[in-house]
């Protein structure tokens, strides 16, 4: 079997969609490719991909409780194409807010799209915080060359390559990453599996699994701290920007 | 103030024009949004792709009332609306809230009036479900006390409704 994921982000590095595709491509067998899609130049040779499929998995980003102007714009092209051709549509959506269920407007945009193309819907994970457990795997990455480094230093000074401490500590945080991104492995393990039967898998929706009222202050931290270094917060971080100023300018 | 986007033809452009305060012509020639969130962190409501969308968003976020004038797909707005629409999330500012018992930013422009969608083209009953869903997430995220959609027949009867 052939499954096509799609990373629609229009994000070159470290977007979300990319990470939920690899956690998803790890609970599906058979052949696989990855494409991206950013830009018209996409098309022509992700349909050449999508001929010889089974199942396309698209990963995208909520756009104003939607989907992203520049996959409708594929979509478009995909309904004439890939008109009843039997392909499996399944879709991963995420967003900055903390509820999942907030992607249910673009779930269904797919599901009138299948309808539309007489493909067959086969269902979504809708997420909730994608921002943060994207972040969650970079904190992974660092947290394995902390150990590394501590674990060289140790073998260096005194020949003990395993320093316990070290590794216990690198165990707990690993343990809480894992329990953040705990509902988002489930429903994609759970979609993976329907996906390699090709059966219907649901709407499901999940999210970071932190508390809200958390979440809301990380986010805030998170945007203070990058508009500080943007700039943005001494230009008129929160006021109110008139149109005319274009045409006066 | 009201505010028109449209996806109609030029052929509609002064009967549209004659209806509100500002009309804004969504025909797709801009780019799509890219997701950075400059126009949060680096140059608040103002878009770093110097093309149309520019500074769309500051237009928006002046609407008391919002009239969206698009044609269905899949039951959403067509690509042209949708991407100007996506061009202008500057009208909120990076915080977040609670709204509607759910988590959206807080409003750079403050509340509105109406979000009205008008729908032309072919439409399933499911697509106008979803269209009403939309309608009223986007009503609630970009802060509008009211929603409202309107499928038409025929789009004779877009001024009508305007």
């Amino acid at each position: 079997m052939k499954t096509v994921f799609i990373n629609c982000s229009p994000k070159k590095r470290f977007c979300a969609s990319a990470y939920f595709l690899f956690l998803q491509r790890l609970f599906i067998g058979g052949e696989h490719v990855t494409e991206t899609l950013r830009t018209p130049a996409d098309h022509e040779r992700i349909l050449r991909q999508l001929e010889g499929a089974q199942a396309v998995v698209f990963a995208l980003p909520l756009y104003v409780d939607a989907v992203p102007s520049h996959v409708l714009r594929f979509l478009q092209v995909m309904e004439t194409r890939c008109r009843e051709t039997g392909l499996r549509v399944y879709c991963i959506a995420n967003n900055g807010f903390i509820e999942g269920r907030q992607n249910e407007p673009l779930m269904q945009i797919f599901e009138n799209f299948c309808a539309r193309a007489g493909l067959f819907w086969g269902g979504g994970v809708g997420i909730g915080g994608g921002v943060m457990l994207n972040v969650t795997r970079i904190v992974f990455l660092v947290q394995v060359a902390q150990l590394a480094l501590i674990s060289a230093l140790s073998a260096v000074r005194s020949g003990v390559v395993f320093p316990r401490d070290a590794w216990i500590s690198f165990g707990e945080n690993t343990a809480l990453l894992l329990f953040f991104n705990l509902g988002v492995l489930y429903y994609l393990a759970r979609m993976g599996r329907k996906i390699a039967k090709g059966a219907f898998s649901s709407k499901k929706y999940t999210r970071i699994l932190i508390p809200s009222f958390v979440f809301i202050l990380f986010a805030d931290v998170f945007f203070f701290i990058v508009s500080l270094f943007q700039g943005g917060l001494f230009r008129g971080w929160l006021s109110r920007k008139r149109y005319e100023d274009e045409n006066a300018q | 103030m009201k505010v028109i986007l449209y996806d109609v033809g030029p052929e509609y452009k002064d009967m549209i024009e004659r209806r509100c305060d500002r009309a804004f012509a969504a025909d797709g020639r801009f780019a799509p949004c890219q997701g950075c969130f400059g126009c949060w962190t680096k140059h608040p409501a103002e878009c770093f792709m110097k093309d149309s969308l520019h500074r769309v968003c500051r237009l928006i976020g002046e609407a008391d009332e919002l009239v969206i004038v698009t044609k269905n797909l899949y039951g959403g707005c067509s690509a042209e609306v949708k991407n100007v629409l996506d061009r202008s999330i500057g009208t909120s500012t990076p915080l977040s809230v609670y709204r509607g018992g759910q988590m959206h930013h807080t409003l750079r422009y403050g509340k509105h009036e109406l979000w009205k969608v008008i729908v032309y083209g072919d439409v399933t009953e499911a697509e106008r479900e979803t269209f009403r869903l939309l309608a009223r997430r986007n009503a609630i995220n970009d802060g509008y006390r009211r929603a409202e959609v309107v499928f038409l027949a025929d789009l004779a009867e877009l001024e009508g409704q305007l």
